[in-house]
């Protein structure tokens, strides 16, 4: 198995890796996802998923990119104060169609590319899964109910 | 003089929908454009409104074939948040279903493919293999499709008689080696199909993150059932089946070796079951605050969840599903770039593509 020892100090952190919960953790100092990519590619790692969370109030995005090295999954937290983050889709042909998924789902702009729609068809909005826009629509306004009955019960 | 052919969403080459826009010349596929979302059911966001028992019936939901995986994965990293380990017999049931799924989607797919190359007699006896298949899922858990096997941590069904079913699954064994294998492996028809079509080379795989058969069958040697063991994998042996060549009768063959592979596995698993519960029952549980992230080698490759909780909450702060659909059906383009037309139908079939965990 590829030691993960080394690694920190080729991605410039002194950070040490952290596991938790399944997944190494490295949070990275000044390093952009780009650079990170292309880290990424140097040590022949697969690219896995980004999973995007929406943080509570108005603090923006989290995003976790996952890389998995010779059985080890990788975690890289980046949070996005405004809305956007650069693309990694041309050093990185995996990201495609999660990229394209995040932007529908949450309204965050992968700068640097084009999309096309995914999962939306014509007519749609992103930001799907907004907490805000969706607590707008019927349907999860009765889960919330049937949330608060239980509450009460 | 180049035109344009769509297949899809609703088209009888394809098994659900979504949709396939082929530039042609002639009778060649020039270049083709994906378009999916026709099931898209914003599962991850309703899993949101669901407790730590409700979330586990809905993401078993995801998908009709593989769904004891889905909830295998979530059980998986939900018991990362409440620091609940499945028992030794637990984990080697979860082995069990997890295999019997494998088999039956295999069998399923190897049906599928024989259809759509014109071996319909090989179509009706995979499909009858994966009645017996069926017999053995629901001969343990009571349930056809889904399963309800999985909890957080344990399983909620114990094998009580695995002599029995040691024996399906000898029969199913010598049925499979006996048919399915000599015919997908040395058939004319099969070959004649197959061999040199749609072909994904071993740099694209490894360039596009393929997971499963799929980048199996392009010669990339990955199974997480080998490279990070889960359940009771560490304790199994098996080989992981590669090829090289990158096309269809190498997808074929992966499969078709894999179905003795999880045959053998499982012989391993019913005969050295360990005694014991099947669950930690009894132990009171909490959530920690967090995020807990789990992975499986489920029958089309690698399944990952991402649970994160709130300590004091009903329903998980965000679920997150990375199926392996998703990863490889992009492949598809650069499978059918330069096939003959008549191709397409079968070269898309043989990532054995699932639209409903891709739209999730």
């Amino acid at each position: 198995m590829i030691s993960l020892e080394n690694i920190p100090a080729q991605l410039g952190t002194t950070e040490p890796w952290i596991e938790k919960g399944g997944v190494h953790w490295l949070t990275l100092g000044a390093m952009n996802v780009r650079q990170l990519a292309t880290a990424m590619n140097g040590l022949h790692a697969r690219f896995i998923t980004i999973t995007a969370y929406q943080l509570p109030k108005e603090e923006g995005f989290r995003l976790e990119y996952h890389w998995d090295l010779d059985g080890q999954l990788l975690g890289f937290p980046f949070v996005l104060q405004g809305k956007s983050i650069e693309s990694i889709f041309d050093l990185c042909e995996a990201v495609d169609w999660i990229e394209r998924e995040i932007h529908e789902e949450y309204s965050l702009d992968f700068t640097g590319r084009e999309y096309e729609p995914l999962l939306l068809r014509q007519g749609d909005t992103t930001g799907v899964n907004l907490r805000d826009a969706v607590a707008a629509g019927s349907a999860v306004a009765a889960s919330d109910a049937v949330a608060a009955s239980q509450e009460k019960k | 003089m180049s035109y344009k052919i769509p297949m899809g969403p609703y088209h009888p080459a394809l098994e659900e929908p979504y949709k396939l826009d082929m530039i042609c010349e002639g009778e060649t596929v020039i270049d083709a454009k994906l378009s999916i979302g026709f099931n898209f059911r914003g599962i991850e966001h309703l899993a949101e409104t669901r407790n730590h028992i409700q979330v586990i019936a809905l993401m078993e939901r995801v998908c009709g074939i593989c769904s004891n995986i889905h909830t295998l994965t979530l059980c998986s990293a939900m018991e990362g948040l409440t620091g609940l380990t499945p028992p030794p017999r637990a984990q080697y049931i979860r082995v069990i279903m997890a295999e019997l799924e494998r088999l039956h989607s295999h069998v399923l797919w190897a049906g599928i493919a024989a259809k759509l190359m014109g071996f319909k007699t090989m179509f009706m006896t995979c499909f009858e293999l994966r009645e017996k298949v069926m017999d053995v899922l629901q001969a343990i858990s009571g349930n056809r499709v889904n399963y309800s096997m999985n909890r957080i941590g344990g399983v909620n069904r114990d094998i009580t008689d695995p002599a029995s079913i040691l024996k399906m699954v000898e029969a199913l064994e010598l049925e499979m080696g006996r048919t399915v294998i000599p015919i997908f492996t040395t058939s004319r028809t099969a070959r004649s199909r197959c061999a040199g079509v749609g072909v994904l080379t071993n740099e694209k795989a490894v360039g596009m993150g393929i997971v499963g058969p799929v980048a199996r069958a392009s010669g990339v040697p990955q199974d997480l059932r080998r490279a990070a063991p889960y359940a009771a994998y560490a304790e199994m042996e098996f080989d992981v089946p590669v090829q090289p060549a990158g096309d269809v009768t190498a997808r074929l063959l992966v499969r078709a070796l894999e179905i003795m592979e999880s045959c053998k596995i499982l012989r391993q698993a019913l005969s050295k079951l360990p005694p014991g519960e099947i669950a930690t029952e009894g132990e009171k549980f909490a959530f920690t605050t967090g995020t807990a992230t789990a992975r499986v080698e489920a029958p089309r490759g690698e399944v990952m969840y991402s649970v994160s909780w709130k300590e004091g909450s009903r329903n998980p702060a965000r679920v997150h599903v990375r199926t392996p659909t998703f990863a490889v059906m992009p492949a598809i383009r650069w499978m059918i770039k330069g096939a003959r037309l008549a191709d397409t139908p079968l070269i898309q079939a043989s990532i054995d593509p699932c639209y409903s965990c891709t739209d999730r």
